[in-house]
């Protein structure tokens, strides 16, 4: 098995993993990090979205190999702090069997970096690859307007 | 056979209760080995076994007091997204008199928890919260002295509050464990060798390629073909190198479907006291239908559908001198532990289920096959072993909710009210037959079929069917009459509750503007668009439901704008989590009204992955206005399935409003 190096959550990883593995299964079965979820395997539910080298990607549809840099939902909160997106998804209590979130906030994270300040519209556009069985999306569109506020507000205090 | 274990588990729990009185034991000294065992995996401290007698069986509850005075509680339940685990710790809190931070709640263990039944047809609220209330009154009673009283409604400090997600925080970190998530040590990983039909027998197969990966074992129990590994990523890859041949089942084309419901159907026989009885009489439904001045007979339909919960099975078995403790997300872990037991010949004293909270099921998670998978292949391999189902698998390894046809006849007196109904639902199920109308003469019955495909239980099972055809009936009355459907529908309907659900929705959504702006002769917003409204009502598991909607219909393309809806549970127990229920369940409804089916063809499922199946996305959401009336001196019904009844039969009033055209079929808009 070849050995892969990865930084995952600022944090240097290596390992053997089988040649063929998804970066999903390398997060969630080789780093140990199973907040990263299993959906469909196609790219088509969003619940193993993660940021590789600053940008959203399906981890169940990428190669290990061609990323340096990724994110997931465990190295979001900083200091013992929820990021306010995470914030934002629990003041709305915006899930129910809580499933999708993980994605749903990696999702929301990539779409607020790059549209601090979205419509909602533009909400629903971005994360309409991701898929909430149980129909929270009401709270999710509500959670991540108000996270871009809080975030907002941070900014402007500096 | 397994059905029949699954028939009798359901029996026990299957008439509706209330509770009534109690009696309350400290652990007995006389103990079993099981209980030992119990004793042995709960730890010190200071255990209360209480009995709450509701209706016609002894319901138990645990409650045990730790050393530092925080309280540990038991149920069978479990937790897959409609709130239990948060409502059900309320409950103790309540009537502990302690924060909600003071109970910790053990769910779905078969070893430590009472069998309180299983997790369906919405019993947890209206059955399981009093029967807990009522032990954690006594415990308190019991500790402090004092005569032992509920918390009556009024004073209420932890229920009927909107609480938040005891789990909330764990899940928006990512830290809390799914199913799917749980490892334990010595893990290796299997996956299943699986036949592309749905049912099928091996009859030979070869695994010279697989078994070169390296630390790869194939092994074999009947028709079960696994291939064990050290890692699930080389698990998949060398079943995927083992050739096998099958003898498939083959199975009845689904064109002919409604034809074989009818030709092997058995006619349903009254059972007044089942939860779901399958004949409901009145009157005298022949004279009431000869003698109507006019008469409609429709036939309604709805395809077979998948639960699709995001997270598909997962399982992890180990075994140890006291047997096997299979891990897992089922909504049933006793009935799974007869399921597991049947199928590996074992005392279900050797079998621990421990049911963590699951990934949505939605009424897809009630079987062990799963379970049996990975408690057999452990059992093969002599290591412990988990079994991840894909999305593959999730599809077309489970079970269906089942296709319904539904034959309705009925009649209406001089003064433009029905009179009578003949109802007859092939092969859906019962759950949801009785009408929310007054009809003076009716005759509603579920005759069950032999579909040939497995189906099952679903979120508030045929009610969806059940009230998508009544309704869309009901609407064509109206129409019929040239009388507005909500005016037609209060005609029928004595529920006080009811008709204050549905004049409130009415009143927010504006229906009479509405229904005048938007008709088939009002342009849309584009020549080629058309825009109409409808509604639809349900008084269903004692909860009061009304809809209204708005679609914009496109040729075939059908969006639904607006959401308007009313929900009366009683009391509700935690506002928030109520609302967040229904307004999933009628967003989760909008794919089996419009897009969802699962096809079949001769011998295979032929919907097997996500991409081959619509379900609805943020795309699709309509604005939404979804409102409680909270009555606290009403009993609370549950809300976890209900409202999913509402969603179909608006959509197919408003596309007749919009478009004229009158669809009987679900899903009303498929291939879209």
């Amino acid at each position: 098995m070849p050995l892969l190096t990865l930084s995952v959550n600022d944090r240097a990883w290596s390992g053997h993993v089988p040649e063929s593995a998804t970066l999903l299964e390398v997060l969630r079965e080789h780093v140990a990090l199973t907040g990263t979820k299993y959906g469909c395997g196609e790219g088509q539910c969003g619940s193993c979205t993660v940021l590789a080298d600053g940008k959203a990607v399906r981890a169940c549809r990428t190669a290990p190999t061609a990323v340096r840099a990724v994110t997931t939902i465990e190295g979001l909160a900083k200091g013992g702090r929820l990021h306010p997106i995470q914030q934002a998804f629990l003041d709305a209590q915006a899930f129910q069997c809580g499933f999708c979130t993980p994605g749903m906030v990696m999702g929301a994270a990539a779409l607020l970096a790059r549209t601090p300040q979205p419509t909602d519209e533009q909400i629903r556009q971005a994360l309409d690859g991701h898929l909430c069985r149980c129909g929270t999306y009401p709270r999710i569109v509500r959670a991540v307007r108000e996270a871009a506020a809080t975030l907002a507000g941070e900014v402007r205090r500096g | 056979m397994a059905e029949d274990a699954r028939t009798r588990y359901k029996r026990r729990f299957d008439e509706d209760a209330g509770p009534e009185t109690y009696t309350i034991v400290e652990a007995p000294e006389d103990l079993t080995p099981d209980r030992r065992a119990f004793l042995a995996a709960l730890g010190g401290g200071l255990l209360f076994l209480v009995t709450v007698r509701a209706g016609a069986r002894d319901m138990p509850v645990r409650v045990q007091v730790a050393p530092d005075g925080t309280y540990r509680a038991f149920t069978g339940k479990m937790e897959m997204g409609q709130g239990s685990r948060t409502l059900l710790t309320q409950a103790f809190a309540e009537e502990l008199g302690v924060p909600v931070s003071q109970v910790d709640l053990v769910m779905g263990d078969t070893l430590l928890c009472p069998d309180d039944g299983g997790t369906w047809a919405s019993v947890t609220t209206p059955v399981t919260v009093p029967v807990i209330r009522k032990a954690a009154a006594a415990v308190r009673a019991e500790r402090s002295g004092s005569r032992e009283a509920l918390v009556t409604p009024d004073a209420w400090t932890t229920l009927g509050q909107s609480v938040p997600s005891v789990t909330g925080p764990s899940i928006v970190t990512g830290a809390k464990l799914y199913p799917s998530d749980l490892r334990v040590p010595g893990l290796r990983h299997a996956a299943i060798v699986r036949s592309p039909h749905h049912t099928a027998t091996l009859t030979a197969y070869d695994v010279t390629a697989a078994e070169r990966l390296q630390g790869v074992r194939v092994l074999r129990e009947g028709d079960l073909l696994a291939v064990v590994a050290d890692d699930m990523t080389t698990a998949r890859r060398a079943a995927a190198l083992v050739t096998a041949t099958w003898a498939p089942t083959p199975l009845a084309p689904q064109a002919d479907w409604a034809h074989r419901f009818k030709q092997t159907a058995v006619a349903p026989v009254e059972q007044p006291r089942a939860r779901y009885p399958p004949l409901l009489r009145r009157g005298d439904i022949d004279a009431g239908l000869s003698s109507a001045v006019r008469r409609l007979s429709s036939s309604y339909w709805a395809a077979p559908i998948a639960h699709v919960p995001l997270e598909p099975r997962a399982a992890v078995a180990l075994w140890n001198d006291d047997g096997v403790t299979v891990h897992c997300g089922v909504q049933a872990p006793f009935l799974c532990r007869q399921e597991v037991a049947q199928a590996l010949q074992l005392q279900p004293s050797r079998v621990r289920i421990v049911a963590h909270d699951s990934g949505g099921a939605y009424g897809g998670k009630q079987r062990g096959e799963c379970e049996i998978e990975a408690a057999r292949v452990a059992r093969l391999a002599g290591t412990p072993i988990r079994i991840a189902w894909t999305r593959e698998e999730e599809f077309t390894c489970s079970y269906t909710r089942p296709a319904g046809l539904v034959e309705v006849e009925s009649g209406v007196d001089a003064n433009g009210r029905l009179q009578a109904m003949r109802f007859a639902n092939y092969n859906s199920g019962a759950a949801g037959l009785a009408p929310q109308y007054d009809i003076p003469h009716h005759w509603i019955g579920f005759f069950r079929s032999d579909a040939g495909v497995r189906q099952g239980s679903y979120r508030s099972l045929a009610a969806v069917v059940n009230n998508f055809a009544l309704e869309a009936h009901v609407d064509e009355w109206a129409a019929a009459l040239q009388v507005d459907p909500v005016e037609f529908r209060l005609r029928h309907i004595s529920d006080a509750r009811l008709r204050e659900a549905i004049t409130r929705t009415t009143r927010r959504f504006g229906w009479a503007a509405a229904r005048a702006a938007a008709t088939p002769r009002a342009a849309g917003p584009s020549a080629s668009a058309q825009r109409g409204v409808g509604m639809s009502c349900n008084l269903e598991k004692d909860a009061r439901l009304a809809l209204c909607v708005e679609v914009e219909v496109r040729g075939r393309d059908v969006r639904v704008l607006r959401m308007v809806a009313t929900g009366d549970f009683g009391a509700a127990l935690n506002p928030d989590a109520l609302q967040n229920q229904m307004t999933g369940a009628m967003v989760q409804g909008l794919g089996g009204a419009l897009w969802e089916h699962v096809t079949y063809d001769a011998t295979a499922q032929q919907t097997r992955r996500l991409s081959q199946y619509r379900v609805p996305r943020f795309r699709d959401l309509p604005s939404m206005d979804v409102q409680l009336i909270d009555r606290r001196d009403v009993e609370p019904a549950g809300a976890g399935e209900s409202p999913i009844t509402l969603t179909a039969p608006a959509i197919a009033a408003a596309i007749f409003a919009a478009t004229g055209q009158r669809q009987r079929t679900l899903p009303l808009a498929p291939g879209r």
